[in-house]
């Protein structure tokens, strides 16, 4: 059930019977009943699992690093609970099963941007249920274009609609002619959000900031993009608070600048730097609501996937 | 007419080198070295993809062109040369 890197085992993990099931059980008995489903499947992944394990080792090793093996098991299995209840919670969202009573700090400005037509990127990352988030932004009555690749797991991609017509989420690939620039720039020129990953490369270049007290890559496209768009950054975080409950923070809206001439990589660096420090504080808050499956710590870190330029 | 054409184009090219230059931060590239039909991306300038943001701003900001078709940017964005006979287009409606 957890959602770890995407290798073609990590795939098998979020099969569609797999889905159907779950699916099935949440109609029948509820979120709850869909919830007690989740701790023996948990409990199997962590204790046989290991790849699924050892994936989420690199962030609990430096989020706890006091603790000895057996707490980080054991911590690993509670982060697996976490992150199905949020896979569970964005199934119940779409299928329509359910509302989520959303507080989002940091509305009111996000609100006034968009009421002046500024388009914004908005910076998400690996912590909370930032897809469920998505749909709390509705009311911003703005298209979202998430930069990324269209979900390889199709039974996935399904479930969450995201790209379907009705959907006002729609999807930037970055495989496209120069990335997908083009309708980046377009969509902020015309007043909406594009959504870009902040915690995790896939391949694209990034920048080492210090994070949680060692050097990990961000990539910088996000501020990039920004400075020369001339439009702020709009961090988005959240996390489960209660059964039917998330909190979400929007209250961090950077404008990154470039000075021409000076070092474009090293003032990129500087803004990625800002925005760990954000989510690094976030996390000491809310330490069981980060799905980073992926060292992102690596020394020389090169991810599986690769570069598109063309 | 053909001759007020290319004397437009090469005006146009000639402020694209030095802009692009400018904006890409391109410190050891002279604007003679960008020859018309040089590639911006891959092989060639050597660009990539965050790099068209800055180029497509600065088709805004110094020309007043916008590019809105992804379809287009294909064939708009190979060379300073056909950056230049899209700007011209879209000033001259030709």
């Amino acid at each position: 059930m957890p959602d770890f890197d995407r290798t073609p085992k990590a795939k098998r993990r979020g099969n569609r019977p797999g889905i159907w099931f779950f699916k099935t059980v949440m109609r029948v008995a509820g979120l709850r009943g869909a919830y007690a489903l989740l701790y023996p499947v948990c409990f199997y992944y962590a204790c046989f699992d290991r790849a699924a394990v050892r994936s989420a080792l690199p962030y609990l090793s430096r989020r706890f690093p006091g603790m000895n093996r057996w707490q980080r098991e054991w911590a690993a299995y509670k982060l697996f609970v976490a992150q199905g209840k949020n896979l569970i919670d964005r199934h119940a969202l779409v299928a329509g099963a359910v509302s989520f009573d959303t507080g989002i700090v940091g509305y009111d400005q996000v609100a006034a941007l968009s009421g002046e037509g500024q388009g914004f990127i908005l910076l998400t990352s690996h912590v909370g249920n930032w897809q469920t988030v998505m749909h709390s932004l509705e009311r911003l009555e703005k298209t979202v274009y998430l930069l990324m690749r269209p979900e390889e797991n199709p039974a996935l991609r399904k479930a969450v609609q995201v790209d379907s017509e009705k959907s006002r989420l729609k999807i930037i690939s970055p495989d496209q002619h120069l990335g997908g620039m083009v309708e980046v720039m377009q969509a902020l020129e015309q007043g909406d959000i594009v959504s870009i990953m902040g915690d995790r490369t896939y391949g694209a270049d990034g920048v080492d900031v210090r994070f949680m007290g060692a050097t990990a890559r961000f990539p910088y496209s996000a501020f990039h993009i920004a400075a020369s768009a001339g439009c702020p950054v709009v961090v988005l975080l959240s996390s489960k608070t209660g059964i039917n409950s998330y909190s979400v923070n929007m209250a961090e809206v950077l404008w990154p600048k470039l000075v021409r001439g000076q070092d474009r990589k090293k003032q990129l660096c500087d803004w990625v730097q800002q925005y760990a420090d954000i989510l690094e504080n976030y996390l000491l808050v809310h330490p069981l609501q980060y799905f980073i499956f992926y060292d992102i710590w690596e020394s020389g870190n090169i991810d599986h996937r690769t570069k598109n330029v063309e | 007419m053909a001759a007020d054409k290319e004397t437009a184009l090469q005006e146009i090219r000639e402020i694209l080198k030095v802009k692009l230059i400018e904006q890409l931060s391109l410190e050891d590239v002279k604007p003679e070295e960008i020859t018309d039909e040089l590639p911006l991306f891959g092989e060639g300038l050597g660009l990539d993809s965050l790099d068209a943001v800055e180029i497509i701003v600065l088709l805004q900001r110094n020309f007043g062109v916008e590019v809105k078709d992804a379809q287009e940017s294909r064939e708009i964005f190979q060379s300073v040369n056909t950056l230049a006979e899209y700007i011209y287009q879209q000033k001259t409606g030709a």
